[in-house]
């Protein structure tokens, strides 16, 4: 017990120890951002992941960490689609997942808000034009957000988060 | 060498008339009848206990005619490998399958007919692999007449699993979407009560065709795309591709170029390992260590971050050596993190190891047994906790192993303590290797000469320890410099079935633990 005590006095708080993020290339449509209005204070993410190659889970993985702790700002992973205000997708769109992308996306309730994650969710990547990618993501989907970057880092993914979630009269 | 007369010998001795047909330092390659493949292959895993570590085919059109398909064994650590090739000339489709008595080729049979369409006969097991059922009949994308960006039909078939069946048996489908931020896998659960009798693992959901996109790469583009094959393995999969290329394009990698490359290496592992050792606690539900290792975790790949402008190391490797040097500033940097880290790690192993209720549910669990783990051809991390000896940074040394020597961590009980045991272990030995590194390394430059052109048709083979284990490339040029065939193999891909028997007679809930025990690749496995 002392120990464990002793480890969290000596580590201190590390929350918000990361380089920040430039603003985004793009700022997201006003009808984005009224769709994004009832998340305000709170938005349930459900991350699926169809045919990344796993730097983009990484990133989103670490969202999570004491450093950039997201929940702070009142976004939560959800363990099903039904919990879920919006999906974030990553990796372009594999023939074998297309079925499971679609089912997920009709499991998620209205309204709900679309995230493309990474440049493979937008335009396939690298991986464009293979036989077994059938395209990116907002050819199955209706797609309300893309952040960009192989992978976008942490910081990137928690400022298009704020962005689309920003009141209109702030901007 | 005296050990690789030896092995040579016992192969001629034991099948006279059979000639090398080629020997470099470190490999044997013979040709042989497509009708001997049994008799051999029985030969050099039982007799003498070589490990399958890779089979796959190679469509020599528009070349020659013909198919080959290439066996390769590994043996302890002084031997060379073994390449064994055969032939399927003209219409010829049917090879016999070696499953029966190298259980290790099972999955890679399968890869072979669905990718392929070649017919393993005499396979225990002919259901589809990567080709998901609704993939239509006669879809074999890796041969050469099948275009690579073809869009692929549907049609409606079903997986047929395998059922237990009696009373109070039931099955728990899982996936292929899961709850935690992972890649798409599907499990189906034979329980009867908690304890799980059978597992079958159905994977392949992100098959993204990447052999096949590697085949319309050149040498030197390819890059790229070795580094996206497993996003977590971004320095293993692309440092295994160069030296390939490497090989066929005769070039010498500067010595100080060696030396980063193994730094990198080094950083990949080390960041890897703390957001193991993290997440296998927090399975447990221990959230405090978890929260201490993915705040060290973040450290590092910031730390990536500053060195190459990527967090995973993206971009660089180079075909010669790496794109970016490290200056000694950096170096320093560099190790006074990882000497913070280390004592910060350290105090942290001991609050794990003084939590009962945390190593209780380590111990035990999960067991893979070093004979399963052998009859899989078991590699990497899961391997050494389950006692296999075998570490390609010491077996056969690249980037700066043969100067920066690596002490392997050993051990035999094959449970999820044993695996986080070797995590924790390499996390200290990597910190080592990256001061010894710092010590050694040379002045002089990091990025290669002129190269040669490869003639069409030739190949090369590379191994490296990427922090999984090893990983595997096969790389045979095309005309003008283009790529004829690419094989990838990573560790994931010969670990995957051994979970199915690691995790019988353990309770459902233990599960996560197990597989985060493991943690292999979906994206690495699936291509
Ligand atoms: S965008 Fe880049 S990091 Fe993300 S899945 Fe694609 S290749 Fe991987």
């Amino acid at each position: 017990m002392f120990r464990i005590l002793k480890k969290s006095l000596k580590t201190g708080i590390v929350t918000g120890q990361h380089p920040h993020a430039d603003q985004p290339a793009e700022s997201p449509s006003q009808a984005v951002c009224e769709k994004a209005m009832p998340f305000r204070q709170s938005l349930t993410i459900r991350e699926v992941d169809t045919g990344s190659c796993n730097a983009c889970e990484m990133e989103m993985n670490a969202l999570a960490n004491p450093i950039y702790d997201i929940e702070r700002f009142g976004v939560h992973i959800a363990a099903s689609p039904r919990h879920a205000d919006a999906l974030v997708v990553t990796g372009p769109v594999t023939v074998n997942m297309e079925r499971a992308l679609k089912d997920v996306h009709k499991q998620t309730p209205d309204p709900k808000l679309v995230i493309a994650l990474g440049d493979c969710a937008i335009n396939c990547g690298v991986f464009k034009g293979s036989y077994a990618v059938t395209g990116p993501v907002d050819r199955h989907i209706p797609v309300d957000v893309r952040i960009p970057g192989c992978p976008p880092r942490p910081a990137e993914i928690l400022k298009a988060l704020e962005e689309i979630r920003r009141p209109a009269s702030w901007k | 060498m005296t050990n690789q007369l030896s092995l040579q010998q016992r192969i001629q001795m034991a099948f006279p008339g059979l000639a090398a047909a080629y020997s470099v330092d470190g490999l044997l390659h013979y040709r042989v009848e497509k009708s001997r493949i049994p008799e051999l292959t029985q030969f050099l895993h039982e007799k003498a206990r070589g490990r399958l570590a890779l089979l796959f085919a190679v469509d020599c059109r528009p070349l020659a005619e013909k198919y080959e398909i290439q066996y390769l064994f590994a043996f302890a650590s002084d031997h060379p490998w073994v390449l064994l090739t055969i032939e399927l000339a003209g219409q010829d489709r049917l090879f016999t399958s070696i499953t029966p008595s190298v259980h290790a080729a099972q999955w890679y049979e399968r890869e072979i007919r669905d990718l392929y369409g070649l017919i393993p006969q005499g396979h225990p097991d002919l259901r589809r692999l990567v080709r998901h059922e609704h993939w239509p009949k006669g879809t074999h994308p890796l041969q050469k007449a099948f275009p690579w960006n073809k869009t692929i039909g549907r049609q409606q078939a079903d997986y047929r699993f395998r059922h237990i069946e009696g009373e109070g048996v039931f099955e728990v489908p899982v996936g292929p979407i899961h709850a935690g931020i992972i890649e798409p896998g599907h499990f189906r659960f034979s329980v009867a009560g908690e304890p799980i009798m059978q597992l079958e693992v159905r994977h392949f959901w992100k098959h993204r065709g990447i052999e096949k996109l590697f085949e319309q790469q050149t040498l030197s583009t390819a890059i790229a795309l070795a580094e996206r094959v497993s996003g977590d393995t971004t320095i293993g999969h692309s440092l295994a591709y160069c030296q390939a290329a490497e090989t066929l394009l005769h070039i010498d990698v500067p010595r100080r170029a060696r030396y980063l490359r193994s730094l990198f290496l080094e950083l990949e592992r080390l960041h890897n390992h703390l957001g193991d050792v993290g997440a296998i606690c927090n399975d447990t539900a221990y959230a405090l260590a978890h929260a201490h290792c993915s705040r060290m975790k973040e450290l590092l790949l910031q730390l990536n971050d500053r060195l190459t402008g990527s967090r995973f190391l993206r971009g660089a490797m180079a075909i010669g050596g790496v794109t970016k040097d490290v200056s000694a500033i950096e170096l320093s940097e560099i190790v006074a993190l990882l000497d913070g880290i280390e004592k910060d790690f350290a105090e942290l192993e001991s609050i794990i190891f003084a939590n009962a209720s945390l190593t209780d549910r380590l111990e035990t669990t999960g067991v893979l047994t070093e004979r399963t783990g052998w009859d899989h051809g078991v590699v990497g991390v899961v391997g050494r906790a389950s006692g296999i000896d075998q570490d390609v940074r010491r077996d056969r040394p690249f980037a700066a192993y043969d100067e920066v020597p690596v002490n392997i961590s050993l051990y035999r009980y094959g449970d999820v303590r044993a695996r986080l045991r070797v995590r924790m272990d390499e996390i200290h030995e990597s910190i080592r290797l990256i001061r010894e590194i710092r010590a050694n390394i040379p002045q002089g430059p990091v990025a290669p000469a002129a190269a040669h052109r490869p003639q069409p048709g030739q190949w090369a083979l590379s191994a490296v320890e990427g922090w999984r284990g090893e990983i595997l490339y096969f790389v045979m040029t095309g005309e003008q410099g283009s790529i004829h065939r690419c094989k990838v193999r990573d560790p994931s891909f010969v670990n995957w079935p051994a979970i199915q028997w690691a995790v019988v007679g353990n309770i459902l809930p233990d599960f996560p633990l197990i597989n985060k025990s493991f943690n292999l690749s979906y994206a690495g496995n699936d291509l």
